[in-house]
């Protein structure tokens, strides 16, 4: 039995020592870039998408000679299955053991409140893809975003409902149990006091619920011109189809938030979505040469279309792997600072950060307007 | 060397701390289970701990010493509230009305925003809890309930769990035993959602529900319940599974599954399943 304990014990001590070893003789050829993102368990969807990006972005950029004059890009993804305490595990792996200067992600806004914290700790530079809650850059000064917060994006949904609709009386639904729609919430009612909507109710509901008959009556006898909404995108399309059987007419429009950015959207609710608008960093339908690009080479690599996700995970690789270049070594603090001077054409528009880190321009958020259950850009 | 030891604490502290605060919840579940009832109420005491503990060293700034006993003694008077009526339930009815109190404790978690932060939770909670701290109140809680195991409170329980009709017959104050099981396992899972808030630096609404509940239960059921041990194990092997298994990446989840079927189906009475040995 001790004979049998300690050859066990030996070999464990053994891969101990072997594992960072090997990866230091590993990281001469390559720079090592980490990456969290979920991708098993119910969200495994986005995680999916934004590995999809990230892959394809990075085989082109070590099929064009990598960086740092040659030195090839190694990706490392982690799952974290959409749990907060697996995501601070795989970052404190990532960081502690495979020593990457760069972490992308991870997926959930939640997620990077609790990784947010230990890699900023580490100066470990950390840019999310998919993060757009309030908050999330100040946690410190590592911690960049390369998606659109939704107070970004939501001014510009509003305004256009005001300006090519007439917009002027609303009515404002939100899940009130889960921080993204939460938040979104508050960056929606922002923008509607700035805008001068006059809001008719707030009506909240949880994002497991099913039947929202109570709060839609309560709108539907208030007559608004058009009821915004923030939620993940299975409680928006229960919320629009139970709108239409009540008998809130097609011409009162939803605003959706960036949960309702979603091809399933369609997919579930169908024609009773029809009309709904929401503000977007990216569609698949953009012109030009770089998307057009993109998406062929997604759809040949992945079998399937890509989403917005996939379209910032890709864009954020090659911002990466720009400021990796710039920096001139794969060290934290020097490619943070090359981050601040990112000036990046993408498929998502032209891009650079801001001083607090956040995407600087909403140059690239197009409308988009549902109809028959597929999104049109609105023109 | 001592960089890379350095390193390989930060890669697992996390890890380390998670394996304390699981074992804690793991005892906080046999203490009910000792007496035979089946509680899934600890998530929401450790919920009640974890908010408390949080709301207490962010807006009062209390030193850590006070602020954990008082985050032991939140939950244990919602358990004395609620002791009264749900113990008249048992078994699956028990359990019911105790994932009522986890659904109750969210919703009000969500809505009281202006103490809470509702859905946003609460961010930026100092990092207090110390390893040797978690594993010291891990290591008196084993003692503590070996002890009481042995005694003849231990005979008692072991008793109202194997028959209540005849432990009450015999003499067994079956409420009170009961109470008193349930007070003190809610001490318990409030400090380990106290600890917990303490080394995560981020709570939300929506950890303490049905399935962290469930995950409770499961280190129990794992582990087995002969002794105090064996819960504690359950709880480290569930929790280091999947990290452990991490090289395995795709397969990652169905290897953690597959071995908890194969645990579940061949231990039926747990990973550990001796009982403890009385005292002369």
């Amino acid at each position: 039995m001790s004979r049998l304990l300690s050859t066990v014990g030996a070999i464990a001590i053994g891969s101990l020592l072997a594992a960072p070893a090997a990866t230091t003789a590993w990281a001469q050829e390559t720079v090592t870039v980490g990456a969290i993102e979920i991708l098993s368990g119910p969200s495994a969807a986005y995680g999916t998408a934004i590995k999809g990006g990230l892959e394809l972005a990075l085989d082109e950029i070590n099929a064009a000679g990598g960086v740092l004059g040659g030195k090839k890009i190694a990706l490392i993804i982690e799952d974290s299955a959409g749990n907060k305490d697996q995501a601070v595990n795989a970052a404190r792996k990532l960081v502690g053991r495979d020593k990457v200067p760069v972490v992308i992600g991870p997926t959930l806004s939640n997620e990077m409140f609790a990784v947010g914290p230990v890699t900023n700790e580490r100066k470990v530079v950390t840019v999310g893809t998919s993060t757009t809650a309030k908050g999330i850059t100040e946690i410190g000064p590592f911690i960049f975003r390369t998606s659109l917060p939704e107070s970004d994006v939501v001014p510009v949904t509003l305004k256009t409902a005001k300006d090519k609709f007439g917009v002027k009386k609303i009515a404002m639904m939100y899940a009130n149990d889960d921080a993204f729609s939460k938040s979104g919430f508050d960056s929606m009612k922002a923008a509607a006091e700035q805008l001068g909507f006059e809001i008719a109710t707030i009506e909240t509901f949880g994002s497991k619920d099913s039947d929202f008959s109570a709060q839609l009556t309560k709108i539907k006898g208030l007559n608004v011109d058009a009821i915004t909404i923030s939620a993940l995108v299975e409680p928006i399309s229960g919320v629009v189809l139970q709108a239409r059987q009540l008998g809130i007419p097609a011409s009162v429009r939803f605003i959706g938030g960036n949960g309702a950015n979603s091809p399933k959207l369609g997919e579930i609710a169908g024609g009773a979505a029809d009309g709904l608008l929401v503000g977007s960093p990216w569609f698949i339908a953009k012109k030009g040469e770089t998307n057009e690009k993109f998406v062929a080479d997604y759809k040949k690599r992945n079998g399937k279309d890509p989403d917005q996700f996939a379209a910032q995970a890709y864009d954020t690789m090659y911002i990466v792997a720009k400021a990796i270049d710039t920096a001139g070594a794969a060290d934290s603090d020097k490619i943070r600072e090359a981050l601040y001077k990112t000036d990046f054409n993408g498929v998502m528009g032209p891009f650079s950060f801001t001083q607090g880190r956040d995407p600087a321009s909403n140059e690239g958020v197009v409308v988009l307007a549902m109809k028959n259950g597929r999104f049109e850009i609105l023109e | 060397m001592a960089e890379w030891l350095d390193d390989f604490l930060f890669t697992y502290e996390n890890l380390v701390h998670a394996l304390g605060v699981h074992g804690l919840l793991a005892l906080s579940m046999y203490c009910v289970m000792a007496v035979g009832q089946l509680s899934l109420g600890q998530a929401a005491f450790m919920g009640i701990g974890a908010y408390t503990g949080a709301l207490l060293t962010l807006n009062l700034g209390l030193p850590f010493w006070l602020v954990l006993p008082l985050s032991a003694l939140a939950p244990a008077l919602v358990a004395l509230v609620i002791g009264g009526p749900t113990l008249r339930l048992s078994g699956v009815y028990l359990a019911i009305s105790t994932i009522a109190l986890g659904e109750v404790l969210r919703v009000l978690y969500i809505n009281a925003e202006w103490l809470t932060g509702g859905a946003l939770g609460l961010s930026g909670i100092p990092r207090k809890a110390d390893l040797w701290l978690i594993y010291l109140l891990l290591l008196i809680g084993v003692v503590a309930f070996w002890a009481v195991g042995r005694s003849k409170i231990g005979r008692a329980m072991e008793a109202m769990r194997e028959d209540e009709a005849v432990a009450g017959v015999m003499g067994v104050n079956l409420p009170r035993y009961k109470l008193g099981a349930l007070i003190v396992s809610s001490m318990i899972a409030g400090l380990a959602g106290c600890l917990s808030s303490h080394s995560n630096s981020f709570i939300g609404p929506n950890e303490y529900g049905f399935e962290m509940a469930v995950t409770i239960l499961s280190f129990a059921l794992l582990g087995g319940i002969g002794t105090p041990v064996a819960p504690v194990i359950g709880a480290i092997i569930l929790t280091a599974l999947p990290e452990v298994l991490r090289p395995l990446q795709d397969f990652r989840l169905v290897f953690n599954g597959l071995i908890i079927v194969i645990a579940v189906l061949f231990l039926p009475r747990g990973v550990i399943p001796f009982r403890l040995r009385r005292a002369p």
